[in-house]
């Protein structure tokens, strides 16, 4: 039944997604609760424009990708704290930008042989071994993030007033945790694409949300169902030959609708 | 400490080109409770803000000769800010809300544990404390943050309309129990509230703000000011609060 797993390139696709799976768990409900959802959607499109300035330029398109990243995050930050609008609005306003800008400089490179297909939706099956190691060192710089400066995101998540008079460093912190973000949206578009990136991101997380009412269980289950999705995802794509990326979303979609279910079935039983 | 003064000093606050508070000046006694009266829009939260410091003013806030915003930086200050929609679906507990007051302290978790259940005792919480506080009413939500705001040993507690949507009864017991705490603590507490009600029958000094300073003086003597008709309009009735409950009960 699992004979999937002898395969050397199903074994890196598993890994990766895995890992994916465990940073977006992470950083899915700060994002949630912040209402930053559409946060990955803006860094992921910026993400794109970042790999076909590698194309054109003739760097490491993963490279330029995560320069870009970083960069719109922290460019996201900064538009919405000084000038006073939701992030979700600066996000609308930039992501179609980055998108046209990828296109124009994918459409100038001329000579190259570019598939756009793969950046927008991925292949979790062709990822590999540097870029499983690439996604286990996001893993530790996620993870230490979360040890040290975890506590502190979440509490001004909660209430950054008090954060602030208490002595938290709030403005820093949030910097700190767009570049997390940034970081760990580049390995999900590396793996399912820029287009189904922000599933990942968000959709284990909303799932879970529903399920939990203590922050450090809706982190767990969001890691969990992240980790469940990539699993079946990726056997369900070996055994349909769908593409996995897709596979994926279809998995933690479906999960997502469970735990509504299951939300719903809770009320219900309250009334 | 008991003998000073919260001292603001011709404090202006603008958001861009809006004044939203001009030119205040007062000097607040340490160890007494104040109460901020004054219409919606008047600037209440803003001056909370400013001493919090966490807005931007011009002028000058002392706290006992210090200035407020070097105090600030040495000591944090017990903060009730207006609830937020982030009580209805953030899904910390009860507990993990108070230990957000204990942030500066460098303890141990146990040491931490003690100081929190002893805080959420003293707001007769602690049965709750695995609770989220989603789940709390809003008179249960309040208690949790004075047990927050008590949990940074601060002298000084700053509260943003605390009272919103509690019904008389629940804000008898409220005004109470800041009572009990105030002296327990010797705290000096600063709320603001546009409601007359029961503000005048707790507090030791009132005074109105309508974007400026309107009177200030003596409860007493305010609800004789001709002023309070300008502010609230000209068919206000002003009826005397007395204390309506006696002893506080755990609110579960």
């Amino acid at each position: 039944m699992f004979e999937f797993l002898s395969l050397t390139f199903m074994q890196r696709a598993l890994l990766g997604g895995e890992l994916i799976a465990v940073v977006a768990g992470i950083v899915g409900p700060i994002l949630l609760f912040r209402k930053m959802s559409f946060t990955s959607v803006g860094i992921s499109h910026g993400a794109f424009a970042g790999i076909a300035l590698g194309i054109l330029i003739g760097v490491s398109p993963m490279w330029a990708a995560i320069a870009f990243a970083m960069g719109i995050g922290l460019l996201i930050g900064f538009v919405s704290k000084t000038g006073k609008i939701s992030e979700d609005a600066t996000i609308g306003t930039f992501f179609a930008f980055f998108m046209a800008l990828g296109i124009f400089l994918i459409d100038i490179s001329k000579g190259y042989h570019v598939d756009v297909m793969g950046y927008l939706f991925g292949n979790l099956l062709a990822i590999s071994s540097s870029d499983v190691y690439f996604a286990a060192i996001v893993l530790l710089i996620t993870v230490f993030w979360y040890l040290f400066r975890g506590r502190a995101t979440v509490y001004s998540t909660f209430d950054e007033d008090f954060s602030r008079i208490v002595g938290i460093p709030v403005d820093v912190d949030y910097y700190f945790f767009m570049l997390v973000v940034s970081l760990v949206t580049i390995i999900a578009v590396m793996f399912v694409g820029v287009v189904l990136a922000s599933s990942i991101m968000i959709a284990p997380s909303a799932a879970s949300k529903m399920l939990s009412k203590k922050f450090s269980n809706v982190v767990l289950f969001s890691i969990l169902f992240g980790m469940v999705a990539v699993f079946g995802g990726i056997a369900f794509s070996f055994y349909t030959n769908i593409p996995s990326g897709p596979s994926v979303v279809f998995f933690i979609t479906a999960i997502f609708a469970i735990s509504l279910g299951i939300k719903w079935s809770r009320n219900f039983v309250k009334s | 400490m008991n003998d000073g003064f919260l001292t603001i000093d011709s404090v202006t606050v603008r958001y861009d080109h809006y004044v939203a508070i001009s030119k205040i000046s007062t000097k607040l006694a340490l160890g007494k409770f104040h109460v901020i009266m004054g219409p919606n829009g008047g600037g209440k939260t803003t001056l909370i803000k400013a001493i919090a410091g966490l807005v931007a003013y011009e002028g000058r806030i002392e706290m006992d000769g210090l200035d407020m915003k070097k105090y600030l930086k040495k000591h944090p200050i017990g903060y009730l800010a207006q609830r937020g929609a982030q009580f209805q679906s953030f899904p910390l507990t009860v507990y993990q809300v108070v230990e957000m007051g204990r942030y500066r302290f460098k303890e141990s978790r146990m040491v931490r544990k003690e100081h929190v259940m002893r805080y959420l005792q003293e707001v007769k919480m602690t049965s709750l404390a695995k609770r989220p506080i989603s789940e709390l009413s809003g008179g249960q939500q309040q208690r949790v943050l004075i047990a927050r705001a008590l949990a940074t040993e601060s002298k000084l507690m700053i509260m943003d309309e605390p009272l919103t949507g509690m019904d008389p009864r629940s804000q008898s017991k409220f005004y109470e129990m800041i009572e009990r705490i105030k002296e327990e603590h010797s705290l000096t507490i600063i709320m603001s509230s546009h409601d007359i009600g029961f503000t005048t029958a707790y507090a030791e000094n009132v005074f109105c703000i309508n974007k400026r300073l309107v009177p200030h003086s003596e409860a007493a003597k305010l609800l004789k000011e001709p002023e309070i008709r300008k502010l609230y309009g000209p068919n206000i009735h002003l009826v005397e609060h007395h204390h309506l409950s006696s002893g506080e009960e755990e609110d579960v």
